[in-house]
């Protein structure tokens, strides 16, 4: 197999890439441009601002906190699901009964549309009706029920545990996957040597689950760049802007403002920092499935 | 470690006397009792959602969120369906599914071929512009989408969907194919071209085929991924006959803030059929999720 598939390779190719480049590439790129603009997303004129919209940006205080918002979202809902994923993972891989089912269960809330996500869990947090408040009150905490979704100091709390809940399964799911590939004996041997369980899952369990750590937290960085759905459908935003993302702020400016240029100036700021990000994921699963 | 100790202490054990006795307590209700536990905190919010979806409201706000039912109806659900206009939105998701899915996986499997059987070109540079996709999020794309799609005459229309939902749909399905195609004894496919086969006869009757449990995972996985979609239908979507589940159950949503137990039952119309396919496909799920990712 020395010779190159030449033209049929890339009627073969061509299809996807087209529609790729058609639109993922070239609106991505675009909205680089309109970035340079101070466009209002509706009249059929703009001027070219060059770097306006970037330099306004430390001086809006929303973009300042949308920011620290998605740091906080980004560290919280990667470190979160991660760590439960992998306790539940390592019981999982036990002697536990029903074992499918349990996986099942716990991968369940990552299959649902985000905004049924949101819609459960703005249920759940219904400051008179919702569950949360009533359990509260049930078992005696009173003084704990509150309205979470509608004061600045829980709402981006409450909106980052609906994230754990729908997140914990993917990384769950890839860590039950890499421990059962992880050869028994070694596990047998330790306990010939009297390690603990605990000595064990450090000096064992944790090493050889290297290449699955860096997939899981890589993927998981990657999706809480994303994060827009369930902001947009739980909180719009609010109270105020306390749980605004560069995302939400972004579609605010461009849909509501009429600041598209703004708008995609944000998009483009927090699309590159993701891309930054993942760029050793990208390159390392190039490598893995080149020819 | 501290492990020299009790080393010392068990001479003459065999490895399995070792073994058996240490491990048999911890495989025994105790795991099994707090995992169960742990699931049903899980499933709780799911569990609650169907309860108050099968009582009257009147019943609800008398005994509260947390009550046992005193009595059961289905009058939510009919509720809900009309009020939330579900009939159009169930119609309108399931033919963006049908348009998109299939054409989908099929072209994103003929780039995947392309890049592991063909020998293309710049086929390193190809796989590492389609992976990077995965990283883009999809509001860095929404403004000149919707200029394209307003200048094509194609906003409100389903039809305007399917381009941005096929683009945003190739990075992780040429992903998976791709390594799976890649695993395709190159025997075969040589022994084909041997007999006269060309390029379409053997991605037709000997990869299409040989590549089918990948195909169908990434089916579902995709089908999954559209029928959630909400950002494109959002900015795309306006009049009520266009919309889809998501964008109609945000609507519902606001509709029904006072009414929790109608809008249980519309979050569970808007759900039901992706936890029913779920429930049925997930061996299909995990394995193209734990392949696509883990193994790379």
């Amino acid at each position: 197999m020395s010779r190159r598939g030449g033209a049929t390779a890339w009627v073969f190719a061509a299809p996807a890439l087209l529609v790729y480049f058609v639109f993922l590439v070239y609106p991505a790129v675009s909205s680089l441009w309109f970035s340079f603009t101070d466009w209002d997303g509706l009249s059929p004129t703009y001027n070219v601002v060059g770097l306006k919209n970037y330099t306004s940006m430390p001086s809006d205080p929303v973009v300042v906190q949308a920011a620290v918002n998605n740091l906080i979202w980004a560290v919280v809902t990667v470190v979160v699901p991660v760590v439960l994923g992998l306790a539940l993972a390592v019981a999982l891989n036990g002697k536990v009964r029903g074992k499918p089912f349990l996986r099942l269960i716990f991968y369940t809330p990552a299959v649902l549309p985000l905004v049924s996500v949101a819609s459960i869990w703005g249920w759940l947090y219904n400051p008179q009706y919702g569950a949360i408040n009533a359990f509260l009150r049930a078992v005696g905490l009173n003084g704990l029920a509150q309205p979470w979704l509608g004061q600045d100091s829980t709402a981006l709390g409450a909106t980052m545990v609906a994230a754990i809940w729908l997140r914990v399964g993917f990384p769950m799911l890839l860590y039950l996957a890499a421990l059962q590939g992880i050869p028994h004996d070694l596990y047998e041997a330790a306990t010939v040597d009297g390690a603990t369980r605990w000595q064990q899952f450090w000096h064992i369990t944790m090493p050889s689950l290297r290449p699955a750590h860096y997939v899981v937290v890589a993927l998981s960085v990657i999706d809480s760049f994303k994060v827009f759905d369930l902001i947009y459908a739980m909180t719009y935003g609010g109270p105020g802007t306390a749980t605004q993302v560069m995302g939400t702020w972004m579609y605010f400016n461009v849909f509501q403002y009429n600041q598209a240029g703004y708008g995609t100036a944000i998009a483009v700021v927090i699309t590159l920092v993701a891309i930054v990000v993942s760029v050793p994921y990208v390159r390392s699963q190039t490598k893995e499935h080149a020819i | 470690m501290t492990s020299v100790a009790p080393t010392a202490a068990l001479p003459e054990t065999t490895v399995a006397e070792v073994i058996r006795p240490n491990r048999k307590p911890r495989g025994g209700v105790g795991a099994t009792v707090l995992m169960a536990l742990a699931a049903l905190v899980w499933i709780s919010p799911l569990v609650l959602l169907v309860i108050t979806a099968l009582r009257p409201l009147a019943d609800f706000v008398s005994h509260g969120p947390l009550s046992w039912p005193h009595s059961f109806t289905i009058h939510n659900f009919t509720q809900a369906w009309d009020i939330g206009n579900f009939a159009t939105t169930y119609r309108n998701s399931t033919i963006v599914l049908i348009l998109k899915v299939p054409l989908g996986v099929f072209v994103s499997a003929m780039l995947a071929y392309a890049l592991a059987k063909l020998r293309i070109r710049f086929g390193a540079a190809i796989m590492y512009t389609v992976f990077l996709g995965l990283t883009i999020p999809i509001y860095i794309t929404i403004v000149p989408v919707f200029v394209m799609a307003r200048s094509a005459g194609l906003t409100d229309s389903l039809i305007g969907l399917i381009g941005p939902y096929l683009a945003f749909g190739i990075p992780f399905e040429v992903l998976v194919l791709q390594s799976f195609i890649r695993q395709i004894p190159d025997e075969i496919v040589e022994a084909a071209r041997i007999d006269g086969a060309g390029a379409w006869r053997i991605f037709l009757t000997i990869v299409l085929p040989l590549s089918a449990p990948a195909l169908v995972t990434v089916l579902i996985l995709d089908a999954v991924a559209t029928w959630n979609e909400f950002l494109f239908a959002l900015i795309l979507l306006n009049s009520d006959a266009h919309k889809t589940i998501p964008v109609g159950l945000l609507n519902f949503q606001g509709q029904f803030s006072n009414n929790s137990t109608g809008l249980a039952a519309g979050i569970l119309i808007a759900v039901v059929p992706i936890l029913i396919a779920y429930t049925f496909l997930q061996r299909w799920i995990v394995g193209g999720l734990t392949a696509g990712a883990a193994k790379g």
